[in-house]
């Protein structure tokens, strides 16, 4: 078997153990777009205790030894580089209008903006436009499948970590075609994780205190966001969800 | 001298003191009755003034906090109708107390959602409703603002839903990123009612104010 064929059944195998090809019975909650809940239960109390004993803490050591605006500037790096595969994702979805958003946005915070550090884009008022393969892959006509709860990444749709795979494969090429020292771009995939669990920590704490069930809240949230995603920045205007008042009635009687 | 020096700066303090929580109190009141964005425009302005200007806020003061709540937020937003419709079809099998005392909880678990954002006012902090877009004289609209900090960091996106009513515009749900506040409710109220009634969804968001 050469490379490339074991390469292929590697990430077959891996698609199907990490988004779940076994199904397994209803939790018993009112949701249809839920399925694999009791196992995605499971898989989220364990990500919720690894993020308590390791990321959260790291983050949160990091936000104590780090002054806001370099933390700031280290995470605007971080997602100026990623705004080059929104922006691919953009083109290939036929967004030419958010792919040219995108790529000035990149030009300004490289240059003017110190490399990302500043993000100039957003300080004039354009919007950053996020998009991934998964994004990409709906805009295609995928549906979003079963929702699935992945190791450390978390929330996710069968659709969405198929995309996953693409955007980590993605992201590796472009640390590796930039950064050849291996233990450099190792210790660089490192601080971006600790970044960017700092930048939810806020988000994080929010979810803490509110939720009544968080495993819900944040699945609900995550499905929400992935369908306006979808439908485009433009189109969410027309998405306003119409809640069935049961009192509509006896206000209009008033 | 050194009497007076310190009579004289204790006098100073105090008087500045009194400039800097004056003006926020000293704002025109929001008008309910005129257009919507601007009328949103103005309790958020209201709103940060009274922030930027208290020491006590950014210390963390929970009562301070749901004091601004109450008397700057509150008078225009309708939380019943917030609860009601996360509640959706349970609504109407509650008891009169049962509904009263679920507002209540409801509210006290989103005064939290508050009270983490207002820490983090600071004077740079601004929203701004974008040009209003829509039918104007519908009696439901949507507000879209943005909200941006001073740090170097990207605005965020929140829109306001508002109805209107007798005593003018009143704000019933928030959408943040893209997530609507009930919508985002509703699972967990139908699953919470499901398993311990409506009792037991009051009892889950009363536990989690401890």
């Amino acid at each position: 078997m050469n490379k490339t064929s074991l390469l292929r059944w590697l990430s077959v195998f891996t698609l199907c153990a990490l988004t779940g090809c076994v199904t397994t019975q209803s939790g018993g909650s009112a949701n249809t777009n839920d399925p694999l809940e009791a196992s995605n239960r499971a898989m989220f109390e364990l990500n919720e205790t690894i993020d308590r004993a390791v990321f959260k803490p790291v983050a949160q050591a990091y936000a104590f030894i780090t002054p806001q605006p370099i933390r700031t500037c280290i995470y605007n790096i971080f997602l100026n580089i990623g705004d080059v595969w929104s922006m691919f994702n953009s083109a290939i979805q036929g967004r030419q209008v958010d792919a040219l958003n995108t790529m000035g946005r990149i030009l300004l915070n490289t240059t003017a903006g110190l490399g990302g550090c500043l993000d100039l884009a957003s300080a004039r008022g354009a919007q950053r436009i996020p998009n991934d393969f998964g994004v990409t892959l709906g805009v295609w006509g995928v549906g979003a499948g079963p929702y699935v709860v992945l190791p450390i990444v978390g929330a996710s749709t069968l659709r969405d970590g198929s995309g996953k795979i693409v955007d980590l494969y993605a992201n590796q090429v472009g640390w590796g075609s930039t950064v050849s020292n291996i233990d450099l771009r190792n210790s660089l995939y490192g601080l971006e994780a600790v970044v960017r669990r700092e930048a939810l920590l806020d988000i994080s704490n929010v979810i803490d205190r509110t939720a009544i069930d968080r495993y819900s809240f944040i699945r609900d949230a995550y499905l929400k966001r992935r369908s306006a995603q979808i439908r485009g920045p433009g189109a969410d205007a027309e998405a306003l969800p119409n809640y069935e008042d049961v009192e509509t009635e006896t206000t209009d009687k008033k | 001298m050194t009497l007076s020096f310190l009579r004289l700066s204790a006098f100073i303090t105090l008087l500045i003191g009194l400039m800097v929580g004056v003006p926020a109190h000293a704002q025109t009141k929001p008008n309910a009755m005129g257009a919507p964005n601007e009328f949103v425009q103005q309790v958020a302005d209201q709103v940060l003034a009274t922030l930027k200007a208290d020491a006590t806020v950014k210390a963390g003061d929970t009562a301070r906090i749901n004091q601004i709540v109450d008397e700057l937020i509150l008078p225009y937003v309708n939380f019943e109708k917030t609860t009601r419709l996360a509640a959706g079809r349970n609504w109407r099998d509650a008891t009169p107390e049962q509904k009263v005392a679920l507002v209540k909880a409801f509210r006290g678990t989103l005064s939290r959602t508050y009270s983490g954002a207002f820490t983090r006012v600071d004077a740079g902090t601004a929203m701004k409703t974008l040009a209003f877009r829509g039918d104007a004289s519908a009696a439901d609209v949507v507000v879209k603002s943005q909200v941006m900090q001073s740090s170097n960091t990207q605005p965020i996106a929140l829109d306001y839903r508002l109805e209107k009513t007798n005593e003018g515009w009143k704000i019933y749900d928030l959408n943040v990123e893209n997530i609507w506040l009930i919508e985002n409710y509703r699972n967990q109220f139908t699953q919470e009612i499901n398993k311990s009634g409506i009792d037991g969804l009051i009892a889950a968001l009363n536990k989690r104010a401890q």
